[in-house]
């Protein structure tokens, strides 16, 4: 059962290659079905986990806990809103050329294939390859426009995402050189589970070091200032679903590897060194993120920001540590993915239609395309934590779980700082919304069943899940939570 | 000659050949001499491999010297030939000044491991050093220089020194992962030709100067 589920899942990079040299009309509807059993495979493997305990499988070169699963989950999640709002861009993107549908939806399954198999490898320097290769492919992606804005943003994203993620290769050596000591050359020396179960031992000097350079390897792919400045190019320029995978689930994946670090870390040097390190760079991540949220007139900018935003607050949780914050973060990563992949895919649909990027004349949307309109204002008030939004319990969750741990001071600060945000924020979403419209109703927008759905679903599951969680979910989150505070799951 | 003193020697290579690579402004000569590095980390795991009887270093060696001495600098080469620059002409920082930064990253480099615990419990090498200086020399490279294939050629000599830091902390990496760096490494190389294509029909030219319209 286990094997089937795994092979599902490789099933979309395999299908990569197949629906690369598919003729145009074919292409899409292979990649679906590679797809639907890549999609079916992941939440085979990832249930159990989440809902009872950990997986390993292939000697332990698949190993999967609960937390593991849940990026998983959330991968699965962000990819069908992703492939959901894909034909709509195809349909609108003016520069493509014959057999570039192909090369899209080739493109697409092997990142989001790649993503899911992240969470899947023990090994942290599999893990790297993995994000890494990632990265180089969704390189690819964020230039599909071939416009020259295109091209700038894609070759920063490929040069800085390497350097930074080279760091992340050396963390994770000086982590393979201080468990090599103790173990010997064994295989399963990177091996996480390996690495947590004898973190007291190793030796202090090297996992500090470790952490840092995979703090700034791992934090440039997650978006942490001052290690952003790819991302709002990158988010901005890619196709919509592409934006919508690069905010909803890469940032998470990244996160994830954080994460792996900082447990190593926290279990050989105590508590305060990681979490302080990353206390920081999300409360700096705020910082920078606010400014730019205000004065911001690229309405795919905006959403970029706000990434940066939600990205530091993730830090911030993991730094802050204990039930509730980590609770809180769960929640959120869950949240923000379905959140912030709707809402690009809907505010792409505004881009296109309206021809334009930049807030003033996208105003009055609300009126023009009522689908896309509606989702985006809806999508964001949701993102602003604006109850009943899911993003408004794990939001409250993190800042009381950091006065509760004792980080009051970065925790008011952060409260600040998320207020004006929002401010800011909902201030361009008014200008989109609202106001006077440019142009008249475009073709198409009053007849999108099927896209109404696809948006609909995932926010209302957010607005939901703000006042109810399920008895199997609120498990779900405890075990990862457990892992996440280091108690395995 | 002990695996220490052959690392040693490699690791003296590479950084002599990272200075080299600071002062040279003809790109074409910049890939031969970004070869010869690669060549010199690679001949290190498989002569160290050979010393000490480890088949899997020996194996990574031999993959890392056809993939990083040979077929990436042929693709590098191609792309050269397709463009019309050949210069490095007006770095942002100019071949005197390099020099002079360069070696200043060599020693800040050596100042920078020689007091750390972790440098007496690596069988006495120099190489961490050496490779931490060929990281930093990548860097620097890549921050200097304008044109996209100086940029390719930077991140080269800095996957160089991570190479070698892998190598001079652990004797490499496990196998798969080696394998997949490797590859990593293949599709950065690919993935730049395509964009660097792209430049050149787009902006007419493979210089970076003009990616500077995405601000705020």
């Amino acid at each position: 059962m286990t094997t089937i589920a795994l092979g599902a899942v490789l099933v979309p990079l395999v299908a990569g290659v197949l629906v690369w040299f598919a003729p145009d009309r074919l292409a899409g509807r292979l990649a679906v079905g590679a797809f639907a059993i890549g999609g079916v495979g992941a939440v085979a493997l990832a249930m159990p986990v989440l809902l009872d305990r950990p997986l390993r499988a292939f000697g332990g070169v698949v190993a999967l806990d609960a937390l593991g699963a849940f990026v998983l989950i959330v991968v699965v999640a962000v990819a069908v809103i992703a492939i959901a709002g894909s034909p709509a861009y195809l349909r609108h993107e003016r520069a493509l050329r014959p057999g570039d549908r192909g090369r899209y939806w080739a493109l697409l399954l092997w990142f989001v294939g790649g993503l899911a198999t992240v969470p899947l490898f023990d090994n942290l320097g599999l893990i790297w390859v993995a994000i890494e290769a990632t990265t180089i492919v969704s390189a690819l992606l964020v230039g599909f426009a071939r416009t020259p804005a295109a091209i700038e943003a894609a070759w920063k994203y490929l040069i800085l995402g390497s350097v930074g993620i080279g760091f992340a290769l050396l963390g994770t050596l000086l982590a393979y050189a201080s468990s090599v000591r103790l173990l010997g050359e064994t295989s399963d020396a990177l091996d996480w589970t390996r690495l947590f179960s004898i973190a007291a031992t190793l030796d202090p000097g090297l996992v500090r070091l470790a952490f840092l350079f995979a703090l700034v390897g791992y934090g440039t792919k997650t978006g942490l200032a001052p290690f952003h400045t790819w991302l709002p190019d990158a988010h901005s320029q890619a196709p919509s679903p592409v934006s919508a995978i690069l905010s909803g689930a890469t940032l998470t994946v990244s996160l994830y590897a954080l994460a792996r670090f900082h447990l190593v870390a926290s279990a050989t040097l105590g508590p305060s060194f990681s979490s302080t390190l990353l206390v920081a760079f999300g409360l700096l991540s705020l910082m920078v993120a606010l400014p730019f949220i205000v004065a911001q007139g690229d309405l795919k900018r905006l959403l970029a920001y706000s990434s940066i935003e939600h990205m530091g607050l993730g830090a911030l949780a993991l730094g802050f540590g204990g039930p509730i914050a980590l609770g809180g973060l769960v929640l959120h990563l869950l949240a923000h993915g379905l959140t912030k992949a709707s809402l690009f895919v809907a505010g792409g649909g505004l881009v296109e239609a309206g021809r334009s990027r930049r807030i003033a004349r996208l105003s009055g949307s609300l009126a023009i395309a009522p689908v896309d309109g509606r989702a985006f204002l809806g999508g964001a008030l949701l993102l602003s934590g604006l109850p009943p939004s899911a993003l408004f319990v794990s939001e409250v969750a993190i800042l009381f779980g950091g006065f509760s741990a004792g980080w009051g001071g970065a925790a008011a600060g952060a409260a600040v700082l998320l207020a004006l945000t929002v401010a800011g924020f909902l201030f361009h979403v008014g200008r989109v919304s609202f106001g006077t419209a440019r142009r008249p109703a475009g073709p198409g927008a009053g007849h999108a069943p099927l896209r109404a759905v696809g948006l609909a679903v995932p926010l209302l599951t957010v607005a939901v899940l703000g006042i109810w969680t399920p008895d199997p979910l609120a498990g779900a989150i405890a075990r990862v939570v457990a892992v996440l505070g280091g108690h395995g799951g | 000659m002990t695996a220490t003193t052959l690392i040693d020697a490699c690791a003296a290579g590479i950084v002599g050949l990272g200075i080299l690579l600071a002062v040279t402004r003809s790109i074409g000569r910049s890939i031969w001499l970004v070869a010869a590095q690669s060549a010199l980390g690679a001949l290190a795991a498989i002569g160290v491999g050979m010393t000490l009887g480890l088949a899997q270093l020996v194996v990574g060696g031999l993959l890392a010297l056809g993939a990083k001495a040979v077929v990436y600098p042929l693709v590098l080469r191609t792309m050269l030939r397709a463009s019309s620059v050949s210069v490095e002409r007006r770095p942002y920082v100019g071949p005197r000044l390099s020099l002079v930064a360069a070696i200043a990253i060599v020693f800040a480099a050596g100042t920078a491991t020689s007091d750390l615990a972790l440098a007496t419990s690596l069988g006495g090498t120099r190489a961490l050093p050496a490779a931490i200086a060929a990281m930093l020399t990548g860097l620097f490279l890549m921050m200097s220089r304008r044109k996209a294939l100086s940029l390719l050629i930077g991140l080269l000599v800095f996957e160089n020194g991570l190479s070698l830091a892998a190598f001079a902390l652990t004797y490499g990496m496990p196998f798969v992962v080696e394998l997949g760096v490797l590859f990593d490494l293949l599709i950065v190389i690919v993935v730049g030709w395509v964009y660097a294509r792209r430049m050149l029909r787009v902006f007419g030219s493979l210089s970076t100067d003009e990616l500077r319209s995405l601000r705020g």
